[in-house]
């Protein structure tokens, strides 16, 4: 019987892994990331695999929670040299594409030389602008064969109207044959063309490494003997099919985040509220609603690119275990942004170290006295070494930490009232239960692999938009229409259809426009196909 | 000639060339005078330093420079914020705009005139200077950022909008002359760029060197450069942001700023779209105080631009005075279309430029009344103080 998932959720320090039957965690393990991710990957399936219970033939379904491609951007590393089309002429001329990226990485895809800017394009009314030019694009093509692998389209008003980029398509995969990969834009990311079009490249960018890294995943997999679905986190915290992410691994990029948020709601049966992360170093405060992590509403950065693909809304503060507490005298002025790191262990005074972090303070308080036996270093604390701290700078660090992360929790909140709120990760346990504004502080079992249980919760997200004229078309209507373009997606990314149920809907008037104009934008959810 | 030549025929001596750090600094800067309005300034910026990057020169001249008799011109974007942000314009949609009303007029343009400080339209004027190979004078028309083609300096001073050349991407162009009319010169704009798919990209306020000088908001330029560049010392110091704009504008215009409220976005309520609204987007946002406001409230009005703001239900500011909520770590300027829940912020008021606050200009133009509101303008300086 196949009644066993397995997630993954590669960190920076650590690749944690959990087994998970039902609501049930039986099977855990933190293994050390190392720098090819997958090897990482393979030791932990390892551990989990040697615990009681655990047989390869028993697992339905392993996820990951990744954020390796946006490493792989980051580091200009090993990325897919990128022909760039852009239909839009003879408007959108006065920025042309890659306008402000970074040299670097503007050097790594392959450099400007293979950037086209096509006359075509939609009005945001779906009037084309002007006829696409499928001879441009023809001798484009012509001129970058064998020189790229990964092609980015971008058309004015896609997300409204797509039919110039699905033309183009054609016309490119006519020309160079299947052989290279075709990233469209208006499956990417929503109005905003500077924004989407840097998407859809970034996008393009990590065809190759995506592949790579699901390959190496489903090899491990076959050779341990599961037979099993694989798929991955996206950046909203539901999942896709490891074959739909090949094609959009622009939707991993917030993967890590995401996956905490969701293990927390499983694992505390709270949807509405906030979510505290504690790491090492920083902490990530998320909402959630319904479940879901609320996204942010600004352009995201990655790599130096300003893009609009969803992403969770994150508030990362510098406050983690192994943070350092400024002090001057007996007077504690500041917490971080420096952090011990690794070197806790050295460095950390509750170690016998000489460096005071909040750690040592939730030591010297009585917060922390437990050992954490996931860890594999020694993480054992020493009360009898703190003892020696004065109790004014201990009590004055706590009550900093107290205030920060009450400030981070406040400034994610969307109405007053006080709100739950959950404490996931390796460091939960060296900050404050008590906080203001806060109903409930809840610690959930398993809180330390949060993002691994996380990624196994299996529900396939997608989303649809569309503008419709108030003034002319019912709402209701309009609503119905984009809810079933997005129901259609999230079949695409592995969703069984029935299952399917709307998250939110969104609408966002066009100002300075006469009429009554408004952008909808509907996110659904469904039960994986396994 | 370029634009260097230009401002040399002129013998002017106060002139600077814009680089990318300028232009940078002064569209922040009037992003922050905007009052909350005038759109992503981000197209307008990048298109800004694609011409820089082509080497062409862009100049800022100061008025007392132009030449009485010479003839100049407002380039800028009218319609929908959210079109331009999926439509950025082609690199020659403003030359063909400028040209087509040199053509209309008979003569050539030698300078361009920002309409607002804000927004897109900011950094445009610029980018279009440098495109046609003029430059740009240090003025504008509002002192910030307003909705409607007619709320300018330059109107309350007998200066009309007409004639206009709208123009889209494709070439096509409509040559709007309504004489003395301006609302009506607006009202076409405005069906023009929805005719063409959403926005435009208008040549307007054709005027003399010597009009320039006595009706625009004179410097405006160069203030809105030291208010970005406090920003960006502030910033890099680790100062108070809000402190040293209000030090800036003290310094470059001699005029008090107030800090009247520090609080977070707690409620927005939008209405928007259809007639009765024209096109815009209209609501109230509540802000609840913290630190040294705690228990305070402030409410403000918005019509893309914001309007209105009361404290506590006393009004504190009107129109055509100026209204900022300036984020407190970074100094960036809050939006009407970006805002959210949560934002915290520093409400600051500013009295509006004296060629804003002449009676005609407040009572047909961009007082309260103008808005829909049955109340008398009062300088926000009397409304602080009271």
């Amino acid at each position: 019987m196949k009644d066993l998932r397995i997630g993954f959720d590669v960190g920076g320090t650590f690749t944690d892994g959990v087994v998970v039957r039902g609501r049930q965690v039986i099977a855990k393990t933190k293994s050390i990331t190392t720098e090819d991710v997958t090897t990482g990957i393979i030791n932990a399936l390892d551990k989990l695999l040697a615990q009681p219970g655990v047989e390869a033939s028993r697992i339905a379904m392993v996820s990951l929670g990744t954020t390796h491609t946006t490493n792989a951007i980051i580091e200009r590393r090993g990325l897919d040299r990128v022909a760039i089309f852009r239909l839009g002429a003879p408007a959108t001329t006065a920025i042309p594409p890659l306008t402000g990226w970074p040299e670097d990485l503007k050097e790594a895809i392959g450099g400007s030389g293979n950037v086209h800017v096509i006359r075509g394009g939609s009005e945001y009314d779906g009037r084309d602008i002007v006829p696409l030019d499928e001879m441009a694009i023809k001798k484009a093509c012509v001129a970058m064969r064998g020189k790229v692998s990964a092609i980015a389209i971008t058309g004015v008003f896609s997300p409204m109207k797509a039919d110039h980029e699905e033309r183009a398509r054609e016309i490119v995969l006519n020309e160079l044959g299947d052989g290279v990969h075709v990233t469209l834009s208006h499956r990417i990311a929503s109005l905003s063309l500077l924004e989407r079009e840097n998407s859809t490249i970034l996008n393009a960018s990590v065809i190759s490494c995506m592949r790579r890294a699901v390959d190496a995943v489903k090899k491990a997999m076959k050779q341990k003997g599961i037979d099993a679905a694989l798929f991955i986190v996206q950046n909203d915290g539901s999942v896709m099919s490891a074959d739909y992410a090949v094609d959009y691994p622009i939707f991993t990029v917030a993967s890590g985040p995401a996956a905490s948020v969701r293990g927390a709601v499983f694992l505390s049966g709270i949807v509405d509220g906030a979510v505290v992360d504690v790491g090492g170093t920083s902490t990530d405060v998320a909402y959630i609603v319904d479940g879901f992590p609320r996204e942010s509403s600004i352009t995201v950065n990655i790599g130096g690119v300003k893009t609009n693909i969803r992403c969770p809304d994150l508030m990362s503060i510098a406050l983690g275990g192994g943070t350092i507490v400024k002090t001057r005298g007996e007077t504690v002025y500041g917490l971080g942004p420096e952090s011990v790191g690794y070197n806790l262990v050295r460095l950390g005074k509750s170690y016998g170290g000489p460096v005071l972090t909040v750690h040592d303070v939730a030591v010297a308080v009585g917060r922390l006295s437990q050992r954490l036996d996931i860890f594999e270093s020694d993480f054992v604390t020493h009360p009898e070494k703190v003892q020696a701290l004065s109790p004014r700078t201990v009590e004055q660090a706590y009550s900093l930490v107290k205030s920060t992360l009450e400030t981070a929790i406040d400034q994610m909140k969307t109405a007053r009232g006080d709100i739950p709120a959950i404490l996931i990760g390796g460091g939960a346990l060296v900050v404050p239960t008590e906080l203001d504004g806060v109903s409930e502080v809840v610690i959930p079992d398993h809180f330390e692999v949060g993002g691994a249980v996380g990624t196994t919760i299996a529900e396939i997200g997608a989303y649809a938009e569309g503008v419709v004229d108030l003034e002319r078309e019912d709402r209701n209507n309009a609503i119905e229409a984009v809810t079933e373009k997005a129901k259609d997606n999230a079949a695409m990314a592995g969703a069984v259809r029935e299952t399917v149920e709307v998250v939110d809907v969104e609408e966002i008037p066009f100002t300075y426009m006469p009429g009554k104009r408004e952008k909808i934008r509907v996110r659904v959810k469904g039960r994986a196909t396994v | 000639m370029g634009a260097l030549d230009t401002v040399k025929a002129w013998g002017a001596r106060k002139y600077q060339l814009i680089d990318k750090q300028a232009i940078k600094e002064i569209t922040l800067g009037a992003s922050i005078l905007a009052t909350g309005g005038g759109g992503d300034p981000e197209i307008g910026l990048l298109w800004s330093y694609k011409v820089l990057d082509e080497g062409k020169e862009m100049v800022m001249v100061d008025p007392v420079d132009v030449p009485d008799d010479v003839l100049v011109a407002s380039p800028a974007c009218l319609g929908a914020a959210l079109v331009l942000t999926e439509k950025p314009p082609s690199g020659d949609v403003l030359n063909v705009a400028l040209e087509r009303l040199q053509r209309y007029l008979g003569q050539r343009l030698e300078a361009t005139i920002p309409i607002e400080c804000g927004g897109v339209n900011s950094p445009v004027a610029y980018a279009a200077a440098a495109e046609l190979g003029v430059p740009v004078i240090d003025v504008d028309g509002m002192n910030r950022a307003f909705p409607e083609l007619q709320m300018t300096s330059w109107v309350a001073l007998g200066v009309h909008a007409s004639p206009v050349a709208s123009a889209d991407d494709r070439g096509n162009v409509t040559i709007i002359d309504t004489g003395e009319d301006d609302r009506l010169a607006e009202t076409i704009c405005r069906r023009a760029a929805m005719a063409y798919g959403g926005i435009s990209w208008i040549a307007s306020y054709p005027m003399r060197g010597l009009q320039v000088k006595e009706t625009s908001i004179l410097n405006s330029q160069s203030i809105a450069w030291e208010v970005g560049k406090a920003v960006y010392r502030a910033r890099r110091e680790h100062l108070d942001p809000v402190e040293e704009v209000l030090r800036a504008l003290k310094a470059a215009r001699g005029v008090e700023g107030y800090r009247v409220f520090r609080g977070k976005i707690v409620d927005i309520n939008r209405e928007f779209g259809g007639e009765s609204t024209k096109g815009f987007t209209l609501g109230r946002v509540t802000m609840e105080g913290i630190d040294d406001f705690r228990g305070s409230f402030a409410e403000l009005d918005f019509q893309n631009e914001w309007l209105i703001l009361r404290v506590d239900g006393k009004i504190r500011c009107l129109p055509p005075d100026l209204i900022a909520i300036l984020d407190s770590e970074t100094g960036e300027p809050i939006r009407t279309d970006v805002m959210r829940y949560g934002y915290r912020g520093t409400i600051v008021v500013l009295p509006a430029h004296e060629r804003m606050r002449l009676p005609a200009g407040i009572e047909r133009f961009f007082g309260p009344r103008c808005f829909g509101y049955d109340v008398d303008y009062v300088p926000v300086e009397e409304l602080v103080n009271r």
